[in-house]
């Protein structure tokens, strides 16, 4: 390590886990760019965390047990329970309120969500393990757009385009080519003059299906995600969730078009 | 009252991912839940106003689990010793399935198991957890540390491999 301050175990914990800030963080950031071993450490406690989300995502979408949604249903309801139509009622209402959380009604017994949250979890984590980088944040730098997207256009197989975010503050850094469960997936990385950094994770929408606007959020990172076509689409930042909605609506707004989807 | 009920059920899923992950068997895990559903339900009034519903949750889920397993440890141990030696000498290899994921969790202390479930997968601050589990935020880190560090080693997994054998969990 030349220069750079050492860093303890539990400062490497603390920064994949989102509990850094200014000073802490960007010092963490400066001394990770010259220790590839704490690097390392870093990407493999992300990775475990994207490993227990992975595997327990589709536990969010199985049915709630009837005893449970009985209680859910309140006092009112629950006397009536013996009665069919009741005890309806009150699963209707159970989903509609689960509906709100955003766990998605249709959700519910489908099991597209844990390829979703499966494809969720490898964005986040690319954005975590990439982002900090400051020596070498992406392989082709945005100077080399043109090559940068026909390469990756190659690799995924299908079009890629780096939207362009220079009207919200957000200028592109460049990209790389990442492995994702057997396949090529891309990620674009943005810059504000902040120096916050966004990620665009792109890959063949393979298995899944649903096109809607999704978030998911792994401590103070989050992430929406979509599928348009044939891509499946993940913005990740550790922004507020209007900002971040605003910036994916814009992507899906460029890359889609009106009467696509 | 009605629209705390709504927030309490509204938590469910996330219980239930937590609960599942924490025991490691889903009719046990739902049998938390129906406990920390019951006792919420019935001390509504006890969840200030604003306050997260989840940590509130969380931490009456804690705190039944922490009785379950006192209530157990006076019984013999349906696992025997042995098995946990045979597990624990074969760690898997790269392309680890959810089932080598369960039964590393399950090797960690409870104590070690809670934290980095909270933290991992539930993704709540360390003041959270700590408030949770009625801890110094020291301790949280501490345990953290240790318990992913074990999980790791467990599961004998390092991210270098995972780009070789990207081709091993493909078939898996």
């Amino acid at each position: 390590m030349t220069g750079g301050r050492r860093i303890s175990e539990v400062e490497l914990h603390a920064f994949v886990d989102g509990e850094l800030a200014g000073k802490e963080r960007a010092e963490v950031e400066t001394a990770l760019a010259t220790a590839p071993e704490e690097l390392r450490a870093v990407r493999a406690i992300a990775d475990l965390n994207e490993r227990l989300a992975r595997h327990h995502a589709q536990v969010l979408d199985e049915p709630i047990p009837a005893r449970m949604a009985a209680l859910g249903a309140g006092p009112a309801l629950r006397w009536r329970l013996s009665a069919r139509p009741a005890r309806a009622a009150g699963l209707a209402a159970l989903v509609l309120v689960a509906a709100g959380a955003g766990y998605l009604a249709r959700d519910l017994g489908r099991g597209n969500s844990a390829a979703q949250a499966a494809f969720v979890a490898s964005a986040l984590s690319a954005h975590q393990v990439f982002v900090p980088e400051v020596r070498h944040p992406v392989e082709v730098g945005a100077g080399d757009e043109k090559h940068l997207v026909q390469w990756l256009t190659r690799r995924l197989g299908t079009e890629v385009r780096a939207p362009e975010l220079s009207a919200e503050g957000w200028k592109l850094v460049g990209g790389r080519l990442l492995p994702d469960r057997g396949q090529a997936a891309a990620q674009f990385m943005y810059e504000d003059a902040q120096g916050r950094r966004l990620t665009l994770y792109v890959r063949k929408e393979a298995g899944l299906t649903d096109a809607a606007f999704r978030f998911a959020e792994r401590g103070d990172f989050g992430a929406f995600y979509w599928i348009d076509r044939s891509l499946a689409y993940a913005l990740a930042g550790r922004l507020d969730r209007g900002e971040l909605m605003r910036l994916a609506t814009s992507i899906h707004a460029q890359l889609g078009g009106p009467g696509t989807g | 009252m009605t629209s705390r009920r709504e927030a309490v059920t509204a938590e469910i899923p996330r219980l239930r991912r937590y609960a599942r992950a924490l025991v490691g068997d889903s009719s046990e895990a739902d049998d938390l839940i129906q406990d920390t559903l019951e006792r919420a339900l019935a001390r509504l009034e006890q969840w200030r106003d604003g306050d997260n519903p989840r940590k509130w949750l969380f931490s009456i889920l804690h705190n039944l689990h922490v009785d379950g397993l006192r209530r157990k440890s006076r019984r013999p141990p349906h696992v025997g010793l042995d098995s946990l030696g045979a597990d624990h000498s074969a760690p898997a290899a790269d392309g680890a399935s959810g089932s080598d994921l369960d039964r590393a969790l399950q090797l960690l202390t409870a104590d070690q198991r809670e934290v980095v479930l909270l933290v991992g997968l539930e993704g709540l601050s360390y003041a959270e957890t700590a408030e949770v589990l009625a801890i110094p935020m020291g301790t949280v880190m501490s345990r953290l540390a240790r318990g992913r560090d074990r999980l790791r080693g467990l599961l004998a997994y390092g991210l270098e491999d995972e780009a070789e054998h990207a081709g091993l969990r493909r078939v898996k």
